[in-house]
């Protein structure tokens, strides 16, 4: 179709733009522009705002009178730097990262390519029931599993004294309760991973499995030559945002066990979220969100780095 | 969810450019002669009860009164909106814990001209640990006291009286003793509760010890009367004589008779009723058990005007119903909880009450959590601390010693 055409067919259908307009190399930006917009006022600016309010002194009775803000440099940074809990809370994000991500990628990933071996009902079913953690209200999530977890009355430790172990202190031993408050946020983030690697694993043309079957290949040759490197720009995905997810945990520890025992469930954002909505220090909570946000940038861009280089 | 933006950062700048836009918004303040109001209050209880107190107010006074029931959860997060936008209620109920966040934010209206033309507002009407001067900036008068609540002992009669204790512990070494005997009934089975969440506990502790945690102005654990009270704070963990378990229930605990003694307020009284009417008779509360003094914790709430409001009048008149013995009655009667007056403490509805007897008796040896802007963090850093000993086996004197230093420093 020519330029004209396409112009005719587009002015027939009332769709087109002034022909100045559409030549004009404006177009693309106005058509950005409201998601754009969206974007700077509530993503850009905001973060532009905290790295401003983090060299203040800002808490509440600033809030209520500016006059008592004071620009006081990099003193928020000093001080978070100095903070042990600032450290105790970077060291759990990590376990949390380095526990979740690789469990929950590897495991969606076994439990997709599982799932896609059959369309019969019960594994629609299945893939319906691996879902519903992901679309459980978090406040139903940690209700039930505290309850699950609980020392005194938990379904747990009753199973366990039928078997005649001993109670377990799921969540008051600081050492348990990182990897329980880690099996919850895996257990409900696995639903929305799975997902997204069914629809990739769907979209490989099955000739390639059956032109595998001709020349002799098994399931796990199958698995591990033709699903997993044709997956690569899923996995990658999921990798990335998981990760990014997993930096900021927030909602388990929050709702389960409020980052204790002792500080031993507190991550970077619960920390951020103490400092600025408990003790409303606002100059120092966006101090550390800065923090948080540097380190998140550096990873990701680190992650998309030797993903060109492995194009390469 | 995924979104590649990190949320925490978009929330707190969000946050501010909402409290800055709204803060450009404000409103000009206007007096009227006969302020008919109608008011607005913020309360943290039942708002059901309240609206039924409030509609006998505007049946006296024709000042109609909305009500708007803020969860305590809530609490800190309507109130940074507040101050930001200037937009807040007339009249609100304040956590005694929650006064310096209040205070500091300029949230409260000064009324200490106000009070001489309300005689029910004076301080001698009051509580002496809730005085005037305790609980306000020196010369001012931020806020009038309303309820009260009060930490005493709590314990299984029948429990007690199975391992031949025949009455409750009076002083700290009958105390721990007494644990340490219900502690050996088996598995499971404990002499007393720590909360750990109760940065209050250790406080008490120090003030029955004969000590005092606020030493010129400032907050200060490096006392001998702290460390007696750490001691034997940690001595009940050390002794095995309470449960480890952070997620440890109060309430199941006490009725289960795990936990046969527990230190509360008496709104544990009225969850073991509704829970286990079965045990009615098998329980009954004491005094503290006393080192050099058997002091507890006074917490409640108190009620002021907020700075802004344009219905003072109104609002002095709704304060001054609140104070007055009959309100304070009718409020015990629909709420359950223990008036600030000390007419009505006195009032026959209350002494009738063997144990709303024992509240009051310890009602006035209470004192007032320190009423400092950082008490929140240092609150934290002290359980931060005494918890890392008891949980984690942390060596306690240089626990304690960087506890110091660190409470030094959130204060300079």
């Amino acid at each position: 179709m020519t330029v004209t055409a396409a112009h005719h067919e587009a002015t027939r259908r009332g769709l087109a733009f002034p022909a100045t307009w559409r030549r004009s190399a404006l177009v693309p930006y106005v058509l950005i522009s409201p998601a754009l917009l969206c974007l700077v006022t509530f993503s850009v600016l905001s973060i532009f705002v905290a790295a401003a309010v983090s060299l203040t002194n800002l808490d509440i009775s600033g809030l209520a009178d500016y006059s008592q803000v004071r620009f006081i440099g990099l003193h928020n940074y000093q001080t978070l730097f100095g903070d042990p809990a600032f450290w105790e809370a970077l060291g759990n994000t990590a376990f949390f990262v380095a526990v979740g991500v690789p469990t929950l990628v590897i495991g969606s990933l076994a439990i997709a390519i599982a799932l896609n071996y059959s369309r019969s009902r019960f594994f629609r079913a299945l893939r319906a029931f691996y879902f519903v953690p992901a679309i459980t209200a978090i406040v139903a999530i940690s209700l039930i599993w505290g309850n699950l977890y609980n020392s005194q009355f938990g379904l747990l430790n009753w199973l366990l004294s039928l078997v005649g172990a001993g109670p377990v202190e799921w969540l008051t031993d600081p050492t348990i309760a990182k990897f329980s408050v880690a099996l919850v946020a895996i257990w409900r983030g696995s639903g929305l991973d799975i997902i997204i690697f069914l629809a990739a694993l769907q979209a490989i043309p099955p000739e390639y499995y059956e032109a595998a079957a001709v020349d002799g290949a098994g399931e796990w040759q199958k698995i591990f030559r033709i699903t997993v490197p044709l997956m690569r720009f899923a996995i990658f995905f999921v990798t990335v945002t998981t990760l990014i997810n997993w930096m900021q945990f927030f909602d388990e520890p929050y709702v389960l066990t409020q980052g204790g025992p002792v500080h031993a469930t507190t991550s970077m954002s619960l920390y951020i979220y103490q400092q600025g909505f408990r003790y409303n220090e606002f100059g120092f909570a966006s101090a550390s969100s800065i923090v948080l946000f540097a380190i998140i940038a550096a990873v990701t861009i680190l992650q998309l780095r030797a993903r060109q280089a492995d194009n390469a | 969810m995924r979104s590649a933006v990190p949320k925490h950062i978009t929330a707190i700048g969000v946050f501010a450019m909402v409290l800055w836009i709204t803060a450009c918004g404000g409103s000009s303040t206007t007096a009227t002669a006969a302020d008919k109001g109608p008011i607005q209050v913020w309360t943290m209880e039942d708002s059901a009860s309240f609206t039924a107190l409030m509609q006998n107010f505007t049946a006296q006074t024709g000042i109609p009164v909305q009500v708007e029931a803020v969860p305590w959860a809530n609490v800190n997060d309507k109130l940074t909106t507040a101050v930001a936008s200037g937009n807040g209620p007339d009249v609100m109920q304040i956590g005694l814990s929650l006064l310096p966040s209040f205070e500091s934010a300029g949230a409260l209206m000064d009324l200490s001209q106000y009070v001489s033309g309300h005689p029910a507002l004076q301080s001698s009407n009051y509580l002496g640990a809730v005085a005037s001067d305790k609980i306000n900036p020196s010369g001012k008068v931020l806020s009038v006291p309303w309820v009260s609540d009060v930490r005493i002992l709590f314990y299984r009669t029948d429990i007690l009286n199975a391992v031949g204790i025949s009455s409750p512990p009076s002083t700290w070494s009958q105390f721990h003793d007494d644990a340490a005997i219900l502690a050996q009934r088996g598995k499971g089975k404990y002499g007393y509760y720590i909360p750990q969440w109760d940065s209050a506990l250790p406080v008490e502790f120090t003030w029955e010890a004969g000590g005092n945690v606020m030493q010129n102005g400032k907050v200060t654990f490096d006392t001998p009367q702290f460390k007696a009270a750490a001691d034997f704070y940690i001595s009940f963990y050390k002794d095995k004589l309470v449960p480890t378990a952070s997620d440890f229930d109060q309430t199941q605990g006490f009725i289960s008779g795990s936990a046969p003694m527990v230190i509360s307020g008496p709104y544990l009284a009225a969850s073991i009723k509704s829970a286990a009417p079965q045990l009615d008779g098998k329980w009954n509360v004491a005094v503290l058990p006393r080192d050099q003094t058997s002091t507890s914790l006074f917490a409640g709430s108190n009620m002021g005007i907020w700075s802004k409001s344009k219905h003072v009048e109104a609002s002095l008149r709704l304060l001054d119903y609140l104070a007055q013995t009959n309100a304070q009655l009718s409020w015990y009667k629909a709420a359950n909880e223990l008036p600030t007056a000390k007419s009505a403490l006195a009032d026959s509805t209350l002494t009738s009450d063997p144990m709303v007897k024992v509240y009051t008796s310890q009602l006035q040896d209470a004192q007032l959590l320190p009423l400092v802007p950082k008490w929140d963090k240092i609150s934290q850093a002290l359980l931060d601390s005494l918890n890392s000993i008891v949980l984690k086996g942390a060596d306690e004197t240089s626990t304690l010693s960087t506890l110091n230093a660190t409470v030094s420093s959130l204060q300079t």
